[in-house]
């Protein structure tokens, strides 16, 4: 198949290029137009293309899209005020989904997130899977969170109003080389001290290459179509596990101060109240402080990829150690063979075809 | 008991987050349409702010919902070609600044709202912060005498990667006005500065590009305009921080400024103590200001107050005004001059 990946060139979206190459695709990897590409191994496969665009821009989407026959859509934007995320994640995906429509590409790979999920109102080690409930007052919880549910609504529209094949995937926390300290954990105060936060809870997180992985394979499964499915890894790490393997592998390691999730949630709920009592919840608090965020982050709960292994033949290929082994190591992850490889078939149908 | 006006919004940027809490608050006004090119941003706009419609089409929205007060928050390049057709469809005009890109285009914009016999209005917004008022009062006490002189001096990070003016992949449609990216603010700087400047007699203008390459035609204004005998200095610069937004009005008496992004007062007036004791009076007054304007500022910064305060009371203003057939408070002079200085500033681009 012919895949057009957006956001190819972002954490994510490079690893899925080189999973999708792994698999025998051809890939038109769209990046943006002042992006450096040589800096991708896989910049001059001879089976890349690579496609300069901003998707916030319609202009001259439709044409670009000549040609392919499935869309993996990575690209959003995570940082900036509302506004610049709304351009960023929806508006872009508007453009994306209306060119599409024009083009005829009925087969959507949408790529959500855990951010979705209504955490607060899940209970404390309960399991959290594609059933779970979506966040329903959306601006208790970041930009982020607001703008990836439009989106999603935006897929399911799409997918109605087109006869369209969606499969929107939810990964988890993202990790790997460069991207090992994360939110799930704690949170930074300064250059030199990380706040840690609980220690018990599972971590929901996906290594980059084994999502990238779960991704390309959902190009060329009929089972997934329609489907919305969380991607984790098997045999997940506690925070404590995580954290004491980032010591192991940091050379400088922050200074660690240590809050217990009790103690954080019972401080969140103080400041809430004090929110709701004397500020008419207007107050905007740091997200250490704000119940929902810190649910959404560091809650104790279980999680399942049974769905996504099922429906996509996946098996997450690294586990924990050979996971942080690859992203402390030398080796280049996105180098892709060059030998000529069949690529997986799948019937495309077009859109309106059902 | 009031009438709502029926209001409609063109434009969901991010400007019409303070123009549509407004329309949602006021009991002045009732929001029958949202519009936007993007079918997601019109829809959004319209279920956050309890717009009755969402449309990408103004024109439609103009002929279905059929709105009074038409707010124009699209990029200043669209202005003319939207205000025109609301005038003409019978909707009194707010637009974001600028109004139109030239005096000319201004002019025949104006002379259709007075065919139209329908209200034209620029949002002057900082005018009304209370900072401003303050100072007005200040003045027209005669706490500071005689104005000689006002400098307006805003800093904004606009080069800063990953803010909106900086992205390389996708221009913001500012670098195409005149002035670049200076001209979404100049407008701000002129109307403020014009307060207290009587008449437009002579000015100079440096405009530079400190930080190169293409994408910002300029990043720095410098530019002196002289009216009669008081002298205004409008002074923009992308490479200080913080980013700030003063103001100091000098007249023969006395001294007042302050900053619109960190709300204060700071007064030298003279005191009741007399010569002796008015300096030390004022050293404490200003302390006990200064005091004050700290535990607000922590309150506003935490309460996600903007410096948006003044819109909302421009706007309650405006509508109160047209809803009694009463002139808007920002007047065709106060356009004009404000149009005129621009242009004049922008004649001198290649002077220095």
């Amino acid at each position: 198949m012919k895949l057009w990946i957006t956001g190819a060139s972002g954490f994510l979206g490079q690893y899925v290029v080189a999973a999708a190459l792994a698999q025998g695709h051809e890939v038109m990897a769209v990046v943006r137009p002042q992006t450096n590409a040589q800096r991708l191994s896989w910049h001059d496969h001879p089976r890349v293309q690579l496609v300069r665009l901003d998707l916030r821009q319609g202009r001259g989407l439709e044409a670009a899209l000549a040609g392919a026959d499935a869309v993996i859509h990575l690209a959003a934007v995570k940082s900036g005020d509302f506004y610049t995320q709304f351009a960023g994640t929806v508006l872009a995906t508007e453009n994306l989904l209306s060119a599409m429509a024009a083009q005829g590409i009925g087969q959507l790979i949408a790529i959500s997130t855990f951010s979705v999920y209504d955490y607060i109102n899940i209970k404390p080690w309960g399991l959290l899977d594609e059933s779970a409930p979506l966040v329903e007052n959306p601006k208790r919880r970041d930009e982020y969170t607001q703008t990836k549910l439009i989106q999603e609504r935006l897929y399911r529209e799409f997918e109605r109003d087109h006869q369209a094949q969606v499969t929107i995937l939810r990964p988890g926390m993202i990790y790997g080389r460069d991207n090992l300290w994360h939110s799930l954990i704690g949170a930074e105060i300064g250059p030199s001290r990380w706040l840690r936060i609980g220690g018990r809870s599972i971590l929901p997180m996906s290594y980059v290459e084994n999502c990238a992985e779960a991704i390309a394979l959902a190009a060329s499964s009929s089972a997934a179509i329609g489907q919305t499915l969380n991607i984790v890894d098997d045999e997940l790490p506690t925070q404590h596990d995580y954290t004491e393997m980032l010591l192991r592998v940091t050379a400088e390691p922050p200074r660690l101060i240590s809050v217990s999730w009790a103690s954080l949630r019972l401080l969140a709920w103080l400041a809430g109240q004090v929110n709701h009592r004397f500020c008419a919840d207007q107050a905007r608090l740091p997200g250490i402080l704000v119940s929902d965020k810190i649910h959404a982050r560091f809650k104790p709960l279980r999680y399942s990829n049974e769905s996504a292994k099922r429906l996509l033949g996946w098996v997450p290929r690294y586990d924990f150690s050979q996971a942080v082994a690859r992203s402390c190591g030398e080796s280049d992850l996105l180098a892709v063979a060059h030998d000529p490889a069949k690529s997986p078939q799948r019937t495309v149908v077009p859109l309106g075809g059902g | 008991m009031v009438t709502a006006l029926k209001s409609a919004v063109i434009g969901t940027g991010v400007i019409s987050k303070e123009h549509l809490q407004f329309l949602r608050h006021s009991d002045q006004a009732e929001l029958v349409g949202v519009c936007d090119l993007s079918p997601a941003a019109s829809r959004y706009a319209a279920e956050q702010f309890g717009a009755a419609a969402a449309y990408t089409d103004y024109r439609a929205m103009l002929d279905q919902a059929k709105p009074d007060v038409v707010h124009i928050l699209t990029p200043p390049q669209t202005h003319q070609r939207l205000a025109t057709d609301c005038l003409e469809a019978g909707a009194h005009v707010i637009c974001e600044k600028p109004i139109t890109l030239s005096y000319g285009d201004f002019e025949t914009l104006w002379e259709t709202a007075q065919r139209c016999d329908r209200h034209l209005i620029e949002d002057h917004n900082y005018r009304f912060n209370e900072p401003i008022l303050a100072i007005n009062q200040l003045i027209e006490d005669g706490s500071l005498g005689e104005i000689q002189e006002v400098e307006i001096r805003m800093a904004l990070d606009v080069r800063n990667e990953g803010g909106r003016f900086a992205d390389p992949n996708l221009p913001c449609p500012v670098h195409q006005l005149p002035a670049g990216v200076i001209h979404d603010v100049i407008t701000h700087m002129a109307y403020l500065a014009l307060q207290y400047l009587p008449s437009i007699d002579r000015v100079a203008a440096a405009w530079s590009n400190h930080g190169g390459g293409d994408l910002f035609k300029y990043d720095d204004l410098d530019a002196i305009a002289i009216g009669g005998s008081v002298h205004a200095r409008l002074r923009f610069s992308s490479h200080t921080q913080p980013d700030c937004f003063s103001i100091i009005v000098r007249g023969t008496q006395g001294l007042a400024e302050t900053d619109l992004f960190q709300p204060y007062l700071r007064c030298i007036t003279p005191r009741s103590g007399g010569k002796q004791l008015s300096p030390l009076i004022n050293q404490w007054v200003n302390g006990w200001e200064l005091i004050n304007a700290s535990v607000s500022n922590f309150r506003r910064k935490v309460l996600q107050q903007t410096p948006y305060e003044g819109l909302h009371r421009l706007m309650a203003q405006t509508y109160s005004a047209l809803s009694s057939g009463q002139a808007p408070p920002i007047s065709f002079e106060d356009m004009a001059r404000t149009s005129q200085l621009v242009e004049a500033l922008l004649a001198q681009e290649n002077r220095l």
